[in-house]
């Protein structure tokens, strides 16, 4: 039997067979003797999920629009699935081709949350791919990017390589090197020396650290004579309207989570809250052209049929031309039925505009994140939105007919109180106020608000990478304190959930290469999936901690001093180290600092060619 | 003006269901670029019907979309914009327009053809139990619906039947008040052979409607219903 119908009979058993289906309208299908480097694309998670990445539409439509390369896609096979192709013998496979990943030249696997490092274990594993670098003599090179690779660290052993920052670019170059090491019949390793080179490429292997006593890291320096830079710069796409974007793209045919057009209106974020490592590490702010995005909107409804178009991007209300922008996709669109949505909204922006012409065709819940509860603890995150913000864009929008607000917030942020949690139950109450200070008949039947309140990561790359995360007594302690708060008032809905998951992320967020040991470990004991909760395993993560000897509570919850020495030290993703200290101890002292749109408050970006005008 | 898409439904798309086809429609519907007619209301979407719902796992080289045009087409332009719209493996056999008097294609279907093909060891026991299966009078089975479980005389419901090179041919009787579905055919077929129900891959090959005169015709063929 051919692997096809191999995998055609393990469809039959499995709960969503058209997560391995492939054949979708848009998919691109090559000649595999027509391309010289076939390029596995895997995003460790579900179809649904992967599927509803922008970041994998990129990537997968520049490699395709070469004509020497073939880029397929790979997603994790659900745990029912998996279990099936271990009994039957059947490798992981790409959707397009169903050819064994294995057979593949590059593996590229797009880190987005560190939760889903043990699906890449498994990735690798069902592919019959060693997992160590050190184990692997042939098959594909194993490649990550996306933002989990700014601490690439505890994956360090199973990748061959990482790139850093913007993909438009590295990835043909990285494919490009490829070629000509392939042309050129030197070993493995050569290919690795020869992408090192390239801007944004960090070799891990090629790199040594050293450790203190105390568990903390001493040294990190390229090996001798390996020719790898002393310090890795992302790679930087200054010109998106210029980069490359899909003009068609891949319509699923089951429900995926974000099933519609997705427009990257600008990348990065000038604000400059605290705890946000996407603000900092996608920085600068890049815009495209509005009439580059009205031609690929218009490009893109053709293509798909889809009748609903997301304008992306970090803080979509920041775009220069936002207004401008949305009344004429709303003119052109509402017509022919096509709805245009804004996700990511601040409360902060003069939203009124925008908000009139979104509502024209599509009206859901607001979703605003004040992320704390006090103008103090506000100030400290650098979230620069005031109680009056929020009481003027939620009476603008109670008054456009909305009637559901969903408020998001994270509980033990750095210098957090009792008093700041509660401050969360008063926001809550404010909210209800202006939808009760407004006539019957001006507003919506149906208040509905929801708080929404989760566990702060801290992230590597922010200003709180020095911070401690607040333990689990206290985090308990504190939701449970806020719980009785808002259950005083009347038409709020709580949502928050345990903390062991933020208590692993945690750990891998800010991790260094021995927690490699842990991943697989946890791993081998049955860990995958891990930021599905109902797949989530705390008491195996607990137990491969303790086999390997390392203490969680050192990564997660222990405060570092100013000059400890970072596992990610030797990368640069764009801010600057002083940049990010003096943020630190600005944050501890609840000062401010601005919206770098108002003037350069010197995060570092200026150190990159062309990066800021 | 309303026209009747026949198209088919590959191997490699026999997971996706009918609501997902549905769905799948109303996006290609409008990559078509054609004028395509939309309900009124809230959340308008194209008027489109499927002649039958198509099983998932099932194949066909027979399913019929009836969507309604808000301006005249000629059909060979319809036809060349569907093909443009569709993947290959939803390819399109047939375009025929139809004026808006004509019935739905939902209401024309009387029966469906399908080949049936039995696998594993049982399967010869299967095919020979044609034979008994037309000779009886009645063959009871039980017939699943969303109110429940219900007995029925399988005979009158089959409308022919053969066994040909390891394949099963059936007619069956598919409405909304008389219908038998090959499963449930297959396991009167067990049930006369003494054997268990084997996996099967059943692919249709027809629906067929009514005429006037009340000869049965290939729905894409239907005159004077």
């Amino acid at each position: 039997m051919s692997l096809s119908e191999r995998i055609d009979a393990l469809l039959e058993r499995v709960e969503k067979p058209v997560r391995y289906m492939g054949g979708e309208f848009g998919c691109v299908m090559k000649d595999p003797e027509s391309v010289d480097v076939r390029y596995a694309f895997l995003f460790p998670d579900t179809y649904e999920v992967g599927m509803s990445h922008l970041g994998m539409k990129i990537l997968y439509h520049t490699i395709n629009a070469r004509e020497d390369a073939w880029c397929e896609r790979v997603f994790s096979p659900w745990v029912d699935m998996a279990a099936l192709m271990r009994a039957e013998h059947v490798p992981l496979f790409s959707l397009e081709s169903r050819t064994p990943v294995r057979e593949f030249d590059l593996l590229g696997i797009t880190l987005q949350y560190e939760m889903s490092f043990t699906n890449i274990l498994e990735a690798l594993d069902l592919a019959g791919i060693p997992l160590r670098r050190e184990e692997r003599d042939s098959g594909p090179f194993v490649i990550c990017g996306g933002p989990c690779a700014f601490n690439p660290e505890p994956l360090a052993p199973f990748v061959d390589f990482f790139v850093l920052g913007d993909g438009e670019v590295s990835t043909h170059q990285t494919i490009d090197a490829y070629r000509q090491w392939k042309a050129s019949g030197l070993p493995r390793a050569e290919y690795l020396r020869m992408v090192a080179k390239i801007p944004g490429v960090y070799v891990p292997s090629l790199y040594d650290v050293a450790y203190n006593a105390d568990g903390t890291i001493a040294s990190i320096a390229p090996k001798e004579g390996s020719g790898a830079p002393e310090m890795v710069y992302k790679a930087l796409v200054n010109d998106l309207t210029h980069a490359d974007y899909p003009e068609k793209l891949i319509v699923p045919y089951g429900e995926v989570v974000h099933n519609r057009i997705m427009l990257e209106i600008f990348r990065g974020c000038t604000r400059g809250c605290r705890f946000c490592q996407a603000g900092m590490i996608y920085r600068p702010v890049r815009e495209r052209s509005m009439d580059r995005l009205l031609e690929l909107a218009e490009k893109l409804v053709r293509a798909t049929g889809y009748d609903e178009i997301s304008l992306m991007s970090l803080s979509s209300g920041d775009y220069s031309c936002l207004p401008e922008l949305a009344r004429e996709m709303v003119r052109r669109y509402a017509g022919r039925r096509v709805k245009i949505s804004l996700p990511s909204q601040r409360i902060d922006n003069v939203l009124t505009d925008t908000l009139k012409e979104t509502q024209k065709v599509r009206k859901t819940a607001l979703t605003l994140a004040p992320e704390a509860g006090t103008q103090r603890l506000r100030d400290v995150i650098n979230k620069g939105v005031t109680e009056e913000d929020l009481v003027r864009s939620v009476t603008d929008a109670f008054e456009q007919g909305w009637s559901a607000v969903k408020l998001y917030f994270m509980l033990g942020l750095p210098t957090e109180t009792d008093e700041d949690v509660l401050g969360i139950a008063h926001l809550a109450d404010v909210v209800r106020s202006c939808y009760l200070s407004l006539p019957k008949e001006k507003r919506a039947p149906g208040l509905r608000i929801t708080v929404s309140a989760s566990v702060f990561v801290p992230k590597n790359f922010t200003p709180f990478q020095w911070a401690a995360q607040l333990g689990n007594d206290e985090v308990v302690r504190r939701q449970q304190l806020l719980k009785r708060e808002l259950s005083k008032i009347k038409g709020v809905d709580f949502k928050y959930h345990a903390m062991d998951l933020s208590y692993i992320e945690a750990v891998f967020a800010r991790g260094d290469r021995r927690l490699a040991d842990v991943l697989e470990r946890a791993w081998r004991l049955g860990c995958r999936f891990d930021g599905w909760s109902d797949q989530f395993r705390y008491d195996l993560w607990k137990r491969a901690f303790v086999d390997c000897g390392l203490d969680p509570g050192f990564y997660a919850t222990r405060e570092r001093p100013e000059d400890e020495i970072f596992p990610w030290e030797h990368l640069d993703a764009g801010v600057s180290k002083e940049f990010l200290l003096r943020e630190w101890k600005k944050a501890q002292s609840a000062e401010r600092t601005q919206d770098c749109r108002k003037g350069c408050v010197g995060c570092g970006m200026r150190r990159y060619e062309g990066a800021c005008r | 003006m309303r026209t009747l898409l026949r198209f088919g439904k590959n191997s490699r798309l026999r997971f996706v269901s009918h609501l997902d086809l549905q769905r799948f429609f109303q996006r290609a519907l409008n990559r078509t670029g054609l004028p395509i007619a939309f309900s009124q209301g809230f959340n308008p979407h194209a008027v489109m019907s499927f002649a039958s719902a198509l099983a998932v796992g099932w194949t066909s080289e027979y399913e019929i979309l009836d969507v309604k045009l808000a301006a005249p087409m000629g059909r060979g332009r319809v036809e060349e914009a569907m093909r443009a719209a569709l993947p290959e493996d939803l390819p399109v056999l047939g375009v025929r327009m139809v004026d808006d008097r004509f019935p739905a294609a939902m209401s024309l279907v009387r029966c469906a053809d399908y080949r049936i093909i039995p696998e594993g060891t049982d399967a010869a026991a299967i095919l020979a139990a044609v034979e008994p299966y037309l000779a009886a009078e009645h063959v009871m089975g039980v017939r699943k619906t969303k109110s429940g479980e219900r007995e029925i005389d399988l005979r009158p419901l089959t409308l022919s039947l053969a066994a040909r090179d390891g394949s099963l041919y059936a007619r069956l009787m598919l409405t909304e008040r008389d219908t038998l579905k090959p499963d449930v055919l297959l396991a009167g077929l067990a049930g006369l052979a003494g054997v268990q129900v084997p996996r099967v891959h059943v692919h249709r090959l027809c629906l067929l409607g009514e005429n006037a005169a009340g000869e049965l015709s290939p729905l894409m063929e239907l005159k004077n219903a």
